[in-house]
């Protein structure tokens, strides 16, 4: 979708038309989440700091997020979506992958089943969508950019291998400022220098990536379209208004940020092993602590205790913007199950 | 504050009770040792708030006083010295502690002894004295199954339980258990206490096991008393499982088999088992024993085959490996049994041959196959 959340504000205010606007907090912490077409042109972007957004863009109107509204409309599209396949693999709320291979309206025409979404879906929500259609997932989300927005592109089986090569190293989707200014040094730019390279050196620096990097820019990617991907993570974060300063004020808002990742742990009934506390300090840099238990849990009474070890297990370094808590090996991973398979004593 | 003392006896009592030193003191005045003269005797103390040991030793001194000292520079100088007197030498006024040797002196600043933390004094106690041995064997033979999870912080200590017939020790995870008894040794009264791991091994590097040891416990706290080392240690707060109650009571299946053997094959198999499941598969037929393991994944896989004295039904039961070996390894005997009802409940391990004032029983979970 196209610049979601405004679209979506636009659509719902007719006031806001033509407009550039900005949907999330105005105030001094405020990230802008997503930016109207109108705005970009000044060069708001999203996750932009709203007071650089506002100064780049004098008339910009910030808009509050509706979740709730953008989730409706999100269920609204994928309904479409499952008119053609039921392999949709969402990315995020205005974002999936379809393998539309053999699909329910037996037209072999991905391109064709592409631009009809993309008309059901301006008729029947009223927002503009756009598409990539290639042979794997990556490829198509490239190309998803390429003519965006409200437009579509496909990249047939034989113009894969030179479109990637002539990519821009920052435009592959997983590339993003770290590592493209890291490709830069190691003198890559482009999908060709990328592909000069071997596996051995592409992992040595890259680590696992590297072997994804080398595979993606041959066009190899055998990831399938899952229609149920398994979460790996549930967390729950929170910015301040102001730095907090002590431990005291830190767990304070940690227990609310407790009760909100119990909820949602509640919600998608999942229990996880590995508790993560992330503090994110006034300059901008980032820790994470954590600590991996026994047993799998999802109640605040369990992970809290945890959380406050780790939160007074060391001095914070500096005063803190941003903390979160996250779960993760979570049990509904595949080898959990088999590590349960060992019974317990009924204690 | 002066005294002389020889450098390796000196380092033999610090290194006993070096053990208690933590890595993450709140209190920096942790990572001392407390010197106290009294009567012409030297009593040295290191504490983490949980646990505290002291040792004693006689030296040369004219005046009494305390000081703390840094535990690392310490050791770290008394490790590097050959056995020689050494004199020490305390400023009281700022504490700065100076050491004179053979070659040359070293100074350092230590901290006053009045700032250390008392250690708690012990109202209301029950006191026992139970021989050295005994408590080793018991630390050895249940201190591997004590289980790591935080949040069922009573399973990470020792159960003691106390009765004028015997004294129990049991150590759970809920993947496994051990249950100690020794009837050679009594208490007065009955009563029981759970105590932490730390304690428990600093026990276990000190203990000789020819020694007297007398312990004073109360609600929260207990002390050790034997050789010249006083340790000094809070108990787990909390109600321990009712352990009695998982141990199963009708076992019909019963393998008695060689234990050095039964081990090694375990050993040889395992390797080629899962690497998080660990799991092995022990199957029963007749008169012999086959053990199996297999890692799908990387299409390994073992058997072995071994005689044993069977009785019972035929069977297939899955273990963790790792339980079975660490388990095995604690017993001492040269044959041992395996008790088992069914391929999903417990299986009682134990020596073969009872022992007259000695009861071990092991228990482990099974692992459940097919899935």
């Amino acid at each position: 979708m196209d610049a979601f959340y405004a679209s979506v504000e636009q659509m719902d205010n007719p006031e806001l038309r033509g407009k550039p606007i900005a949907v999330g907090g105005s105030k001094e912490r405020g990230v802008v989440a997503a930016a109207s077409y109108e705005a970009r042109k000044f060069g708001v972007k999203s996750a932009m700091a709203s007071v650089i957004a506002a100064r780049r863009c004098p008339h910009l109107i910030f808009v509050k997020p509706r979740f709730e509204r953008y989730k409706e409309i999100s269920n609204q599209i994928r309904s479409i979506f499952f008119d053609y396949t039921d392999l949709v693999e969402p990315l995020s709320l205005d974002e999936a992958f379809l393998d539309v291979t053999n699909n329910k309206v037996n037209n072999p025409s991905a391109s064709l089943i592409a631009e009809e979404i993309r008309i059901r879906i301006k008729d029947e929500v009223g927002l503009n969508a756009s598409a990539g259609i290639s042979i794997n997932k990556f490829t198509a989300k490239v190309a998803s950019d390429i003519n965006k927005p409200n437009g579509q592109k496909t990249i047939g089986p034989d113009e894969v291998l030179k479109f990637l090569e002539n990519l821009p190293i920052n435009k592959f989707f997983g590339v993003g400022k770290v590592t493209a200014s890291k490709m830069h040094l190691h003198g890559i730019f482009t999908g060709k220098q990328l592909k000069e390279q071997t596996m051995g050196y592409l992992t040595r620096y890259f680590g696992k990536s590297g072997q994804h990097f080398y595979n993606i820019v041959r066009g190899i990617q055998n990831s399938e379209v899952q229609p149920d991907r398994i979460r790996k993570s549930i967390a729950a974060e929170r910015t301040f208004l102001k730095d907090l300063s002590t431990e005291d004020f830190m767990l304070e808002q940690l227990d609310k940020i407790g009760d909100e990742l119990e909820k949602r742990l509640i919600k998608s009934n999942v229990k996880g092993k590995t508790i993560t506390v992330k503090l994110k300090y006034s300059d901008f840099t980032t820790q994470t602590r954590s600590k991996t238990i026994a047993e799998f849990i999802h109640l605040k009474r369990d992970f809290f205790p945890i959380v406050k070890d780790l939160i007074y297990q060391e001095k914070p370094k500096d005063s803190v913007r941003l903390l979160g808590i996250t779960l993760t090996k979570l049990n509904n991973e595949a080898d959990s199950k088999s590590i349960s398979a060992q019974l317990k004593l009924d204690f | 504050m002066n005294f002389v003392i020889s450098s390796t006896s000196l380092l033999k009592h610090l290194q006993g009770i070096s053990g208690v030193l933590s890595t993450n003191n709140t209190l920096p005045i942790l990572d001392n040792f407390l010197f106290e003269i009294v009567d012409g005797r030297l009593a040295v103390s290191a504490s983490d708030l949980e646990t505290t040991m002291r040792t004693s030793m006689e030296i040369e001194a004219k005046e009494e006083g305390k000081i703390a000292i840094p535990a690392k520079l310490l050791l770290d100088v008394l490790k590097n010295l050959p056995d020689q007197p050494c004199t020490f030498s305390v400023n009281p006024d700022n504490f700065a502690v100076e050491i004179a040797y053979d070659n040359g002196k070293s100074k350092m600043v230590g901290y006053n002894g009045d700032d250390f933390p008392r250690t708690p004094g012990l109202e209301q106690s029950n006191s026992i004295t139970i021989s050295g041995e005994i408590i080793s064997n018991a630390i050895n033979k249940t201190l591997f199954a004590t289980g790591v999870d935080d949040l069922r912080p009573v399973m990470s200590g020792v159960f003691c339980e106390f009765s004028p017939e015997s004294i129990t020790f049991v150590a759970t995870d809920a993947h496994k258990l051990v249950r100690y008894t020794r009837t050679d040794s009594q208490a007065s009264g009955s009563s029981s206490f759970i105590l932490p791991k730390k304690p428990l091994n600093l026990l276990k590097s000190n203990l000789k096991g020819d020694e007297e040891v007398k312990l004073e416990y109360n609600d929260s706290n207990a002390v050790f008393t034997f050789n010249d080392v006083v340790l000094v240690c809070r108990l787990i707060d909390g109600k321990y499982p009712n352990y009695e109650a998982v141990i199963p009571k009708e076992n019909p299946n019963v393998l008695r088999i060689d234990r050095l053997q039964f081990l090694s094959s375990i050993k040889r198999v395992s390797i080629f088992s899962n690497k998080t499941t660990h799991q092995i598969k022990l199957k029963l037929a007749g008169s012999e024993l086959s053990l199996s393991a297999e890692d799908i994944d990387f299409s390994n896989e073992a058997n072995e085959r071994l005689t044993c004295n069977y009785a019972g039904d035929d069977m297939e039961i899955g273990f963790n490996s790792r339980f079975l070996m660490e388990m095995l390894n604690n017993l001492d005997t040269s044959e041992v049994r395996l008790e088992m009802s069914e391929p999903s409940r417990a299986g009682l391990l134990m020596p073969s041959e009872d022992n007259e004032h000695e009861d071990i029983l092991m228990l482990v979970m099974p692992v459940m196959l097919n899935r």
